[in-house]
C-alpha cells in the first residue's frame, strides 16, 4: 500500500522516542470521585453517588439482555426490544396512555438506552423529586412490553437509521470489522445489528428474547447525581415486575490472536483509508489496568500534530481507546488516512510497541503519562449518563461501589515494570483492519 | 463515539448573553449564594460556582471581541485564528497552554461567536489552580510565535474545510448574512479555509494585543474547584484605559431575499430576528417555543421527523443576543418537502396557545432540560460565560438557581403569551437560506 500522507507521522514518532528517554515533574496528588455507597434490594443492588445541591438526577437500569444473549440468527434483537420498551403506552399521570417516551418527558425527564455485549442498559434522568416515578413508569413498560406490529415497525425504522449513520463511519466500521474478527461471542456484532438482519427479526424473536433475557435476577442499577431516600424504592419495585428465575451465565470469550497479524479489508465510499490495529488488553479488575491506561495514553499521543485544542476522533491523525467495558477488553488504535501515510503510521505503531515491551519506561516519562492517563479518564466521563455507566458497569464486574477511585489508584500504583510487561503480553500481536476507498486495494 | 464538528454557533443549550468586563466600572452582579463573583487585578471580572461531583474543573475566559476582526475590512476567522495561535504559542518561559492542558489530559476548546469567544479547558481539579495560571498568563499577556501560528493555521483551516460539509453551519451562516446586513453578525465566523490561510501573523498579534486583556475578560471557572480560586488568575498587563471593548453594533436588514447556496445534500435553513436580553420574559418565551419545538430526541417537530424521514437533521433555536436575538432552524435530508410541511406546521402551531395540560408538560419538561443542561461543570461555566458576555449576568439560567429571574421568567410563562411572542416574532415572513447540489446564486423575490 502506498499512499499519500503528510509525513508528519515519523517526527511526531520519533517525538516520543525522544519523550520516552526524558520527562518531567512529579504530579499532583489524584483527586477522587465522591464515595459511593452500594445498596442491596434483594434481588438487584443499587450503587450511587450522590452530589450534594445536584438538580438532576441520572439513573442507569442494567438488565442482562446483551449482544451474548442474542440468538445466532437474531442480531439486532435486544436494539428491537429496547425500541418497543421506549415506545410502549403506559398510562401517564395526567391518565393519557402515552408512549413510555413520552409519558416520562411528560413528567420532566428523558430515558435513552444503550446495547453492549453484556447488556442492554436504559438510563433515566430527572429531577431528583421525581425520578423515583419515572423509574416507576418504567417498570410498568417493563411488565407489559408492546411488541404489536406498528411498534415493530416504527422501532425498526428507528434502529436502521441509526444502524445507518454507524455503518456510514470509516472509523465505526473499521471497530466493528475488528471486534467480528477477534472475539468468539456475541459482543463481537454490531451492537444494534444490521439492516439486513433487523429487518428478519420477528416479533417471536423479541417476545422470546424479552422474556428469556428481561429476568429480575438480570437487573442492576446505579445513580449519580442529586439522590433521594425513594429511589431505592423505586428500583427495588422495577425488579419486582420482572419474572423470577436464573440469569443463564454466558461464556465471553475472544479468539487467540495469530502471530501472522491478520488483516480484514472493507471498502466504502470514503476518501482516504482508515487503519484499525486491535490487541487484546486487561480487564479492569486485572492488576494490568492501571498499566494498560498508561499504554492507551501514550499511544493516543504518539503520533498527534500538536493541535493546541483538542481534536474530534476524526480530526486526529492517530488516536486509541481502550476498550475496557467489553469483555474481554481490547485496545484500538486508529489512523486517519486523510492525515497521514497509514502504511508509515502503522509501521511507527509497531515499532514502538516493541520499544515499550523491550525496556521500561524512566520514572518521569511514567509519571507524565500517568498524570496525562488520570486527566482522560476522568474528563471522559463528566456527564451524569457517562458517571452512572462507569460506576454501574464496574460494580457489575464485580469491582465494587468505590471501583473508579480504585481505577486512579490502580494508575498511581503503576511502575515502569508493570508497563513493560503489560507491551510485551498484549502489544506484540494484533488484527489490522482497513477500511478502504472503493478503487483502493491493499498492496497499491 | 462521536464525532464532533466545533461549530463557530454552537451553543450551550439555549442561546445565552454576558457580564459586560465592564462591569469592572460599576457593581458587581448578585448570581447567588452559590457563586462568587469579583474583580481580576487588573481589570475585568472573574465568576465561580463550585459543584460537588467528578472531580473536574471547567475553566474559561470570555471575550468581548468581533470575529472579524476590529479593522474597518471585515477579516472572517481572524478571532478564531488569533484565539489558537496563542493557545498553541510557546512563551519564554513553560510551556503553551495547549500542551499544557494536553500534557494533563484535559481537553481545550475555543468557540467563536459574531462578536465574542471564548477559550475552555476541562481539566482534573487538582490542576485547576495551574491551568487558570496558565490560561490567564496566556490571554492576558498574549504571545504569538512563528510556531505557533504555523500549527493554528494548519487547524483552523481544517476547521474551517470540516465545517463547509456542515449544513447546519453553512444554513446558519447564511441565514445571519440575510438579517444582518453589517456588522460581524453578517459573516461568517470561520470563513473558507482558503480566506483563514491569507490572514497574516501581524494581523494575529494586532488583534490578540487588543482583544485578549484582563480588562476586556469575563473568567469563569466551575466544578470541583475552591470559591477563592479566583485570585489565582495572573495580573496581566495593565492598561490606562480598564474598559472592555463595547459591543458591536449589528446591521439588521432592511429586507431579506431567500438565497440558494451550492451543497451536497438538500437544506434549508429558516431565520427571524427576535427580543434583546433585556426582555427577560420574552426570551425565555422564545426558549420554551425552540425547546419545545426543537430540543432532539423530544421536540414536538424533531420527534415528528425522527419518526417520519430518521435520517434527516433538524435543528433549532434561539439565540439570545443582547439585541436583537436569532431563532433559527435548519432541516436536511432527501424528503425536503416532507420535512418542510412538518416544520412550518410546527412553527404555526406555537402560535396557537397551547391546551393548559400540553402546556403544563411542555413547561415541566422544559424547566428539566435547562437544569440538564447545566449538569456538567463546563455546560455550568459556558452558561455565567455567555450570559455574562451578552451583558445581562443575573438572567443566566444557573444565578441564583431555580429561584433566580431565567426561572422566574419561565415560571410566569402562560400559554397566551407565549403565543403572542411567537406571533410577534415568528409571523412574519423568515429569511431563507436553501442549499442544494449544483446552484450558487442569490434568488429575488
Amino acid at each position: 500500500m502506498n499512499l499519500p500522507g503528510s509525513g508528519l507521522v515519523r517526527g511526531a514518532a520519533f517525538g516520543l522516542t525522544a519523550l520516552l528517554a526524558l520527562c518531567g515533574a512529579a504530579p499532583p496528588q489524584a483527586p477522587r470521585y465522591p464515595q459511593a455507597s452500594l445498596t442491596d434490594l434483594g434481588s438487584a443492588k443499587l450503587v450511587g453517588e450522590s452530589d450534594a445541591g445536584a438538580t438532576i438526577s441520572g439513573v442507569q437500569v442494567f438488565l442482562a439482555a446483551g449482544l451474548d444473549r442474542e440468538p445466532a440468527a437474531g442480531n439486532g434483537v435486544a436494539g428491537l426490544v429496547a425500541e418497543c420498551v421506549l415506545r410502549t403506552p403506559v398510562t401517564a399521570a395526567t391518565g393519557e396512555r402515552l408512549p413510555l417516551r413520552d409519558a416520562i418527558q411528560a413528567r420532566g425527564g428523558s430515558v435513552t438506552y444503550t446495547v453492549d455485549g453484556r447488556s442492554t442498559h436504559y438510563y433515566l434522568e430527572g429531577r431528583p423529586g421525581n425520578v423515583a416515578s419515572l423509574v416507576a413508569l418504567f417498570g410498568r413498560a417493563l411488565a407489559a412490553p408492546d411488541f404489536s406490529p406498528p411498534t415493530v415497525r416504527a422501532a425498526r425504522a428507528a434502529l436502521t437509521a441509526r444502524i445507518d449513520e454507524l455503518e456510514s463511519s470509516p472509523l465505526s466500521s473499521a471497530i466493528e470489522m475488528f471486534k467480528r474478527s477477534y472475539y468468539a461471542t456475541g459482543v463481537g456484532r454490531p451492537a444494534l445489528g444490521t439492516a439486513a438482519s433487523v429487518a428478519n427479526v420477528s416479533s417471536r424473536d423479541m417476545t422470546d428474547f424479552f422474556q428469556h433475557a428481561y429476568r429480575r435476577a438480570g437487573l442492576s442499577a446505579s445513580a449519580v447525581g442529586g439522590l433521594s431516600p425513594e429511589l431505592g424504592r423505586a428500583i427495588k419495585a422495577l425488579a419486582s415486575v420482572l419474572p423470577e428465575g436464573p440469569v443463564e451465565p454466558v461464556v465471553e470469550r475472544a479468539k487467540p490472536i495469530p502471530a501472522n497479524a491478520p488483516r480484514v479489508v472493507a471498502h466504502r465510499d470514503i476518501g482516504a483509508p482508515w487503519v484499525v490495529v486491535g490487541f487484546a488488553a486487561p480487564s479492569p479488575a486485572s492488576r494490568d489496568f492501571g498499566a494498560m491506561l498508561v499504554l492507551e495514553s501514550m499511544l493516543s499521543e504518539a503520533f498527534e500534530r500538536s493541535s493546541a485544542t483538542t481534536l474530534g476522533l476524526v480530526e486526529k491523525s492517530v488516536g486509541a481507546f481502550y476498550l475496557y467495558d467489553s469483555t474481554p477488553a481490547s485496545l484500538i488504535v486508529y489512523v486517519n488516512g486523510t492525515e497521514v501515510d497509514p502504511t508509515l503510521a502503522l509501521r511507527e505503531l509497531l515499532v514502538v510497541s516493541r520499544s515499550l515491551a523491550q525496556r521500561p519506561l524512566t520514572a518521569a516519562t511514567l509519571s507524565r503519562f500517568k498524570t496525562t492517563a488520570e486527566g482522560q479518564f476522568l474528563t471522559d466521563s463528566v456527564s451524569l449518563s457517562d458517571r452512572s455507566y462507569l460506576l454501574g458497569a464496574f460494580a457489575s464486574w464485580g469491582l465494587g461501589a468505590d471501583a473508579m477511585n480504585a481505577a486512579l489508584d490502580a494508575l498511581e500504583q503503576t511502575t515502569p515494570a508493570d508497563v513493560q510487561r503489560v507491551a510485551k503480553q498484549y502489544l506484540q500481536r494484533y488484527i489490522v483492519t482497513l477500511v478502504l476507498p472503493r478503487q483502493v486495494s491493499p498492496g497499491d | 463515539m462521536r464525532a464532533v464538528l466545533r461549530a463557530g454557533l454552537a451553543l450551550v443549550g439555549f442561546a445565552a448573553l454576558a457580564l459586560p468586563a465592564a462591569a469592572a466600572a460599576g457593581s458587581l452582579p448578585n448570581l447567588g449564594p452559590e457563586v462568587t463573583v469579583g474583580r481580576l487585578a487588573a481589570g475585568g471580572t472573574y465568576v465561580v460556582r463550585p459543584l460537588s461531583g467528578p472531580p473536574v474543573a471547567a475553566i474559561e475566559l470570555w471575550y468581548r471581541a468581533p470575529s472579524t476582526g476590529f479593522g474597518s475590512t471585515p477579516t472572517p476567522g481572524l478571532a478564531r485564528l488569533a484565539a489558537q495561535v496563542v493557545a498553541a504559542s510557546k512563551p519564554i518561559v513553560g510551556a503553551s497552554l495547549g500542551k499544557t492542558v494536553a500534557d494533563l489530559g484535559g481537553r481545550l476548546a475555543i468557540t467563536v461567536y459574531g462578536d465574542s469567544l471564548s477559550i475552555s479547558a476541562t481539566v482534573p481539579a487538582a490542576q485547576a489552580r495551574d491551568v487558570l495560571k496558565a490560561m490567564t498568563t496566556a490571554y492576558f499577556a498574549p504571545v504569538a510565535t512563528d510556531e505557533g501560528y504555523r500549527y493554528a493555521l494548519r487547524d483552523v483551516a481544517q476547521e474551517a474545510f470540516i465545517a463547509s460539509f456542515d449544513p447546519e453551519t453553512v444554513a446558519r451562516d447564511a441565514l445571519f448574512a440575510e438579517l444582518f446586513s453589517g456588522g460581524p453578525q453578517h459573516y461568517p465566523t470561520l470563513g473558507p479555509a482558503n480566506d483563514v490561510s491569507a490572514i497574516s501573523l501581524a494581523d494575529v498579534r494586532s488583534f490578540a494585543t487588543r482583544a485578549f486583556r484582563s480588562q476586556n475578560a469575563v473568567l469563569v471557572v466551575s466544578g470541583a474547584v475552591d470559591p477563592s480560586i479566583g485570585s489565582a488568575a495572573v495580573a496581566g498587563r495593565a492598561q490606562s484605559d480598564d474598559r472592555a471593548e463595547a459591543p458591536a453594533n449589528p446591521v439588521l436588514a432592511p429586507s431579506h431575499a431567500p438565497v440558494t447556496k451550492t451543497f451536497s445534500e438538500p437544506a434549508v435553513g429558516y431565520g427571524w430576528v427576535g427580543p434583546p436580553i433585556g426582555d427577560e420574559r420574552a426570551a425565555t418565551a422564545m426558549d420554551f417555543i425552540a425547546d419545545y419545538l426543537f430540543r432532539p430526541d423530544a421536540g414536538y417537530v424533531s420527534r415528528q421527523i425522527d419518526d417520519a424521514f430518521p435520517e434527516a437533521l433538524i435543528s433549532g433555536q434561539f439565540i439570545t443576543l443582547r439585541d436583537p436575538g436569532v431563532m433559527y432552524v435548519v432541516y436536511s435530508g432527501k424528503q425536503i418537502d416532507g420535512l418542510k410541511r412538518i416544520v412550518d406546521e410546527g412553527i404555526a402551531k406555537v402560535q396557537q396557545p397551547m391546551s393548559a395540560a400540553a402546556f403544563a408538560s411542555a413547561l415541566e419538561g422544559f424547566k428539566y432540560h435547562l437544569l440538564s443542561d447545566l449538569q456538567t461543570a463546563s455546560q455550568m461555566a459556558d452558561n455565567f460565560g455567555w450570559y455574562s458576555i451578552e451583558g445581562n449576568p443575573e438572567y443566566a439560567p444557573g444565578a441564583n438557581g431555580e429561584k433566580g429571574p431565567y426561572f422566574k421568567a419561565a415560571d410566569s410563562l402562560t400559554p397566551e403569551f407565549v403565543a403572542s411572542v411567537a406571533v410577534k416574532y415568528l409571523g412574519k415572513a423568515p429569511a431563507v437560506a436553501s442549499l442544494a447540489p449544483g446552484k450558487d446564486k442569490a434568488v429575488q423575490q
